[in-house]
């Protein structure tokens, strides 16, 4: 319908424009063959954006899932069929840096959880929260590779964060350098790194939470529990479910700086994401055939967790 | 009506095809014809190199005073990707710089063999193994790469040893390092492995004090038995050298580059496998130690009938893309990069220690490291495939760890190694 009433809007000026001549034939025409020209006219104001998309977006998407199915090196140019897929899912690497994946999906909650509650304290008034507002949102600024060198020298084995634990009797933990905790120590570097951001957003969606609510609920003796669960959390589902997606999307693309700074993938690989693995198989390993299968499953991989995002965001849209 | 129509639709595909034409690029090709040479390099734009490449350009400009040579300084850790997506589009830089061993073996399909144009070069300059694939030569070797261990002379004297007869075998060395520590807290070794390279120094700057001069050279040759029991002790000495103390504390967080040298520096470990040239070699270690305190050793002997010697190859070297014009023009260019004069300016201010074997040394350090180069032999990790030293750097990190056994990862490495 919209488009119905745009059209003609749109077409009117740039006959006009073009018009010389006599007024009664573009006012005749249009009787005649105006159909198919206003059928038409739409396609082709569309058309730049689309050859925009289809030649700079779609066209190399699909010359870069043809090229996954050739070779590297002395095969380079001839077609392989399946067999770079067939490596790609042979690779201890590449099946661990899905895993992580599947961690970082794991790990979600507490990346939104933090900032929500942080943002529920602000709310709520705690000593300070002017103060521990801005703080929070300090290290989103911050590029990933400051972060990253940051914690390099606080995390280091002879560091200061060691110092402490040595401190409080704990024994040094090389938190960049045991495969079984790297991967952890680096997400945490990164939500750190990035939950001022969320905490914006979930501080704007309490402007939005009636106050009348909280008072109400608090004179029936609510506990601050009670609250978060039954009042705070249902008032933000629609917030919480933006930083949710957010936040996911930020985990799957913009954990390579730091895990480039701060562990290069190891220690072991335990810290490769498919990202990091493309990286080095067609820079390191001068591989790029194989680099765009990598590509095309983490494209396959996004796509799946994009598309259950957004039915997800749908579903819970509908119950609103 | 329909004229009408057509004709925005054809400014659209206009427009739409001059988008498609600047993005691909129609810029003229690079090369001889357009009285140009371009260079790729990561070390033109480093002040070390100033006079170096003036030289070269001074010297190249003598032969053809009509051709521009431009250097192109990428950064060194984007380099390969760069080059990669060059060798792609077969079009890119006439001449290019390669770090010798695997980097430039895996890309010799995009580079012209140099045999015919280098010749005359053949006996002035040292270390092109590195640079020879099936018997032809790709580049001309600039510097040489080595592995020789460095040791801190000042925490020597302090435990009462002579830094003069450093030790020769195995137990004499565990021997001096634990004295050192008792007297100094010293750790034996600075150990960085964060990008795996502590493991390729260990096993070119050890193995030749475990393998015999027959599995050296055969391990070189490609010939090699990764089940062998030299080879598992050279694996399972990574690993006791860790357990028992001996290398600093969390290598594998620990970057080589250039925190492991900076843990040498400093004081807190008395040896360390270093490098000849670039960085971590000796006029580093020089500025903060005192030259008269940065000693160089051969590793010790670990198994009996192994000869040590000094591990090293070309280190970098310049090489001729394939799509050039004019292959002996940029060959010519090699040349010059690689002349004495040139070279005698890089050793001068950078402090590497170059190809060209008529270059005079001076200092202490450099004097025993170039008594060395007679006897010297190719370094064993240079013999590997890029992929295999990417593996072992990963299985090195887990040995470390203790998440993989020494046998586990031998038959990894043997496998990666066939294939």
């Amino acid at each position: 319908m919209p488009l119905g009433d745009f059209t003609p809007l749109l077409a009117r000026p740039a006959r006009a424009g073009r018009a010389d001549g006599p007024a009664t034939v573009s006012r005749r025409r249009p009787r005649t063959g105006g159909l198919s020209s206003e059928r038409l006219s739409p396609f082709v104001l569309i058309a730049p954006a689309v050859a925009v998309i289809v030649l700079f977006r779609l066209w190399p998407l699909l010359l870069g899932v043809n090229f996954s199915f050739t070779g590297d090196g002395a095969r380079n140019g001839s077609a392989v069929g399946l067999d770079n897929y067939a490596e790609l899912f042979a690779d201890p690497l590449f099946l661990g840096a899905l895993r992580n994946v599947g961690w970082l999906v794991l790990l979600l909650p507490i990346a939104v959880a933090i900032p929500g509650m942080l943002a529920t304290f602000i709310y709520l008034r705690v000593p300070g929260h002017r103060f521990y507002r801005s703080v929070y949102f300090f290290p989103a600024v911050l590029s990933p590779v400051i972060v990253g060198s940051i914690f390099n020298l606080l995390l280091s084995f002879d560091g200061p964060v060691n110092s402490l634990l040595e401190l409080a009797g704990l024994g040094p933990i090389d938190w960049l350098g045991d495969s079984d905790v790297a991967m952890f120590t680096v997400v945490g570097v990164h939500i750190w790194a990035t939950f001022g951001m969320s905490l914006v957003v979930f501080l704007s969606g309490f402007a939005t939470l009636d106050p009348a609510l909280l008072d109400a609920a608090r004179s029936d003796g609510a506990s601050l529990p009670q609250v978060i669960r039954h009042v705070i959390i249902p008032g933000l589902s629609r917030t919480i479910q933006f930083v949710f997606v957010t936040t996911m999307i930020g985990m799957l693309t913009s954990m390579f700086g730091l895990i480039y700074v701060m562990t290069s993938g190891g220690p072991g690989g335990s810290t490769y994401l498919p990202e990091y693995y493309i990286w080095i198989q067609q820079g390191q390993m001068n591989r790029p055939a194989y680099a765009s299968a990598a590509s095309t499953v983490l494209f396959l991989v996004m796509l799946v967790v994009g598309l259950a995002q957004v039915s997800f965001l749908r579903r819970t849209g509908r119950e609103d | 009506m329909k004229q009408r129509v057509l004709w925005p639709a054809a400014v659209v595909a206009m427009l739409a095809l001059a988008g498609c034409g600047s993005a691909t690029g129609n810029e003229p090709p690079s090369g001889a014809a357009s009285g140009k040479l371009v260079v790729w390099d990561w070390k033109s734009s480093d002040k070390t190199a100033t006079a170096y490449v003036e030289k070269a350009k001074a010297d190249f400009a003598k032969k053809h005073p009509g051709v521009t040579v431009e250097f192109v300084a990428q950064p060194f850790d984007q380099y390969y990707t760069l080059l990669g997506a060059a060798i792609q589009a077969g079009k890119g830089p006439d001449v290019m710089l390669f770090n010798g061993g695997g980097q430039i073996r895996d890309r010799v399909d995009a580079l012209v063999p140099l045999d015919q144009y280098l010749s005359p070069d053949k006996e002035r300059l040292a270390g092109w193994d590195a640079f020879t694939k099936d018997g032809k030569v790709f580049a001309a070797p600039v510097t040489l790469q080595g592995h020789p261990i460095y040791f801190n002379k000042d925490l020597y004297k302090k435990a009462g040893l002579d830094p003069q007869k450093p030790a020769t075998t195995w137990s004499a060395f565990t021997a001096d390092c634990a004295a050192i520590t008792k007297a100094t807290k010293a750790t034996c070794f600075s150990l960085g492995n964060k990008e795996g390279a502590g493991i390729q120094f260990f096993l070119s700057a050890l193995g030749s004090g475990i393998f015999s001069p027959q599995e050296y050279d055969d391990w070189i040759a490609g010939k090699r038995d990764w089940n062998s029991p030299h080879v598992k002790q050279l694996f399972q000495l990574w690993k006791d050298v860790e357990t028992g103390g001996l290398n600093s504390k969390g290598g594998n967080s620990t970057t080589m580059f250039t925190d492991a040298f900076g843990i040498f520096q400093s004081g807190k470990a008395t040896n360390i496998i270093g490098l000849m040239s670039d960085i971590g070699h000796w006029k580093d270690f020089n500025e903060f130690l005192g030259p008269e305190n940065v000693g160089v050793m051969k590793s010790p002997v670990i198994a009996e009938g192994a000869v040590p010697s000094l591990p090293f190859d070309g280190g970098i070297g310049y090489a001729v893309a394939k799509w050039t014009k004019d292959p002996a023009l940029a060959a010519d260019l090699v040349r010059s990069l690689t002349s004495t004069e040139a070279l005698t300016a890089f050793y001068t201010d950078a402090g590497a220690v170059v190809s060209d074997t008529t270059v005079k040394a001076a200092e202490p350090a450099v004097t025993s490291l170039v008594a060395d180069l007679k006897t010297g032999k190719p370094a064993l990790h240079v013999a590997l495939s890029s992929k295999t030293i990417e593996l072992m750097g990963r299985l090195s990190q887990q040995i470390l760890d203790g998440s993989v056994t020494v046998d586990a990862a031998l038959k990894q490495l043997g496998e990666s190694d066939r294939s």
